[in-house]
């Protein structure tokens, strides 16, 4: 599988306020790449951007060629290109089996009149559905907690769900925002496992994150923003060593650290 | 077989409808009774999917079962049609309207959009007063003919619990639906809806279209039985109490409002003194909605797992108490 997605000089706006200058990414199937960024250098933007949520007045988000740029959030999702949230946007009293259904939303073959009357290959449907969702949660590793309420889950857990959510989508391109946000180390380790099996069955992965640790595990390229343009693009290697990014964003760590041990 | 067992709630309201139509049977007053219960049952039944699969708090469920009503009354009477035809057009005209206004307004927020249901519902109502040459204004239409071969009231029964019997069964095909479940995450969270990869307005809309087309079937049926309709038969009064009822019940519960306008029925049967009865219908719904939430259904889970887990701990409490003896 090949395809690529790709954003290119994106710039977005809110009243007076420039978000987004410049934003440009390349996310190739069955990659890794990283977006970071200090809060309010435009990542999360940019990531709206390409989900479908905002609507970018200058630039262009490109699906292997094809132009999806303004195209609605459900409509991107149609293309393979699904995303996660932050805090996880998930009803807590259902279980992992019930949210995992509902990201087949997408691939449904039955039309709202069909559901109603019960046709037959709706209905086949449903129990082919049940046996796949059960499958997806397999592969991610959560099935002795299928049954148990999302709420009575570790927030690792949670976030697993969300990934297997998106593999019921059938997505070709994950978009993570923040996945490792109040996880574990050893969280972050199953995580960091399950994203390179998704990149590994050909899926392209743009992880948004503040978490390095996460961005030198897993990242072929990182981009870096910095007040809404690309400062920097290459590896999680170079990224930790290039003057301009350890000033704008581990600098801004860094002190961070060093006035904690001054105190 | 395997069908009808993972359709409980419709074997469920299967039984009950064969079995009270078979009791209404019995007395001339019950079988009319029954009748408009079951009319009633099929309006709180299309604001259960409205409300609470949709999401959308309509006020105009009372509207669509008039245009159901009011088609019924002109396609018979104006243009000949045979009653049974005219079900198509009395349940299409009602979903066209509702898709139509869920289209431009379920953008907006729930309140904004419940507001929007209500001002529908007055405008149809308006409508129907005014346009005297077609719908015989505040007067209304009578002499509306039967439907063909459904000669008696007794008939009529079986229709329209027959038709309550349909609609449940269509209700829990949506529930157990990749669209049910859409409609539940849309109520949850819209944003995550569209993340998933659904279109909000369109699927709200269809929701809406499918509740208004039952309302509208209902007001069908009611037309012809009762032979004659006006603006008051069914109006903005109707979409509320619809909405009590389905509320009562449970109007997330597909059984809710079924269970709903029944309670309500015979709670205003049971209730002392024509002058007083507004109070104390009042109160008890006050009663019923501080007690049971979600509705009178609601509390049944809660219930059946009590009952469950007492039974387990009598069981383990009988366990324990054999195996001392049985160690002597």
């Amino acid at each position: 599988m090949t395809g690529m997605l790709a954003a290119t000089g994106i710039r977005m706006s809110f009243g007076g306020l420039t978000a987004l200058k410049s934003g440009t990414i390349e996310v190739a199937a069955g990659t890794i790449i990283g977006l970071i960024g200090r809060n309010g250098s435009g990542k999360s933007t940019l990531f709206n951007c390409m989900t479908g949520y905002f609507r970018p007045k200058v630039g262009k988000i490109t699906l292997s060629g094809r132009d999806i740029t303004g195209l609605q959030p459900h409509r991107i999702v149609e293309q393979g290109i699904v995303r996660t949230f932050q805090t996880p946007r998930l009803d807590f009293d259902a279980n992992a089996r019930a949210a995992v259904l509902c990201g087949f939303y997408p691939a449904r073959t039955s039309t709202f009149l069909g559901a109603l009357a019960g046709l037959p290959g709706v209905r086949r449907e449903e129990r082919r559905l049940a046996e796949k969702a059960d499958h997806i949660i397999e592969r991610i590793g959560l099935g002795p907690q299928r049954d148990q309420p999302l709420g009575t889950l570790s927030m690792g857990q949670v976030r697993l769900v969300e990934v297997a959510r998106c593999l019921a989508a059938n997505a070709k391109f994950v978009l993570l925002d923040e996945p490792a946000a109040g996880l574990t180390r050893e969280e972050q380790l199953v995580l960091c496992g399950q994203i390179r099996e998704l990149a590994k069955q050909g899926i392209g992965v743009l992880l948004v994150e503040h978490n390095f640790f996460l961005i030198h595990e897993l990242c072929e390229r990182v981009t870096v923003l910095e007040e809404g343009a690309v400062i920097f693009v290459g590896t999680p290697g170079d990224v930790a060593r290039d003057p301009g990014v350890l000033r704008s964003y581990l600098g801004a760590a860094a002190e961070y650290a060093g006035g904690r041990v001054a105190e | 077989m395997r069908g009808l067992t993972s359709r409980p709630n419709t074997m469920i309201v299967l039984g009950l409808a064969i079995a009270s139509v078979a009791l209404a049977a019995r007395d001339p007053v019950w079988t009319d009774t029954w009748v408009i219960v079951g009319v009633y049952v099929l309006i709180a039944l299309s604001t259960g999917i409205s409300y609470g699969q949709a999401g959308i708090l309509s006020m105009s469920q009372g509207a669509f079962a008039a245009v159901g009503g009011y088609t019924a009354a002109v396609s018979t009477l104006r243009f000949k049609l045979p009653p049974g035809v005219d079900l198509l057009i009395a349940a299409a005209l009602p979903a066209l309207l509702a898709y139509g206004l869920a289209r431009v307004v379920t953008r907006l927020t729930a309140l904004a959009t419940a507001l929007a249901t209500l001002a529908l519902g007055s405008v149809i109502e308006i409508g129907l007063r005014n346009m005297d040459n077609i719908t015989g204004g505040y007067i209304g239409l009578a002499g509306i003919p039967g439907i063909g071969m459904i000669d008696t009231p007794l008939k009529y029964c079986a229709l329209v619990w027959a038709m309550i019997c349909v609609c449940v069964l269509m209700y829990e095909n949506l529930v157990n639906s990749p669209f049910g479940r859409a409609l539940n995450v849309i109520r949850h969270d819209r944003v995550r809806a569209q993340a998933d990869g659904v279109n909000v307005p369109q699927l709200l809309s269809a929701a809406f279209a499918f509740s208004a087309a039952m309302a509208g079937s209902a007001g069908w049926l009611y037309a012809h039985y009762i032979s004659y309709i006006s603006p008051n038969s069914l109006d903005t009064q109707t979409s509320i109490s619809a909405l009590l009822m389905s509320v009562i019940g449970g109007s997330g519960i597909i059984l809710g409002p079924l269970a709903g306008t029944v309670f309500l029925d015979v709670l205003v049967r049971h209730l002392p003194a024509q002058e007083l009865q507004g109070m104390f219908y009042g109160g008890a719904l006050i009663l019923i909605l501080i007690l049971a939430p979600t509705g009178l259904l609601g509390l049944v889970p809660p219930l059946l797992a009590k009952f469950r887990a007492n039974r387990g701990s009598r069981r383990t409490t009988k366990a324990a108490r054999v195996k001392p003896e049985a160690a002597q």
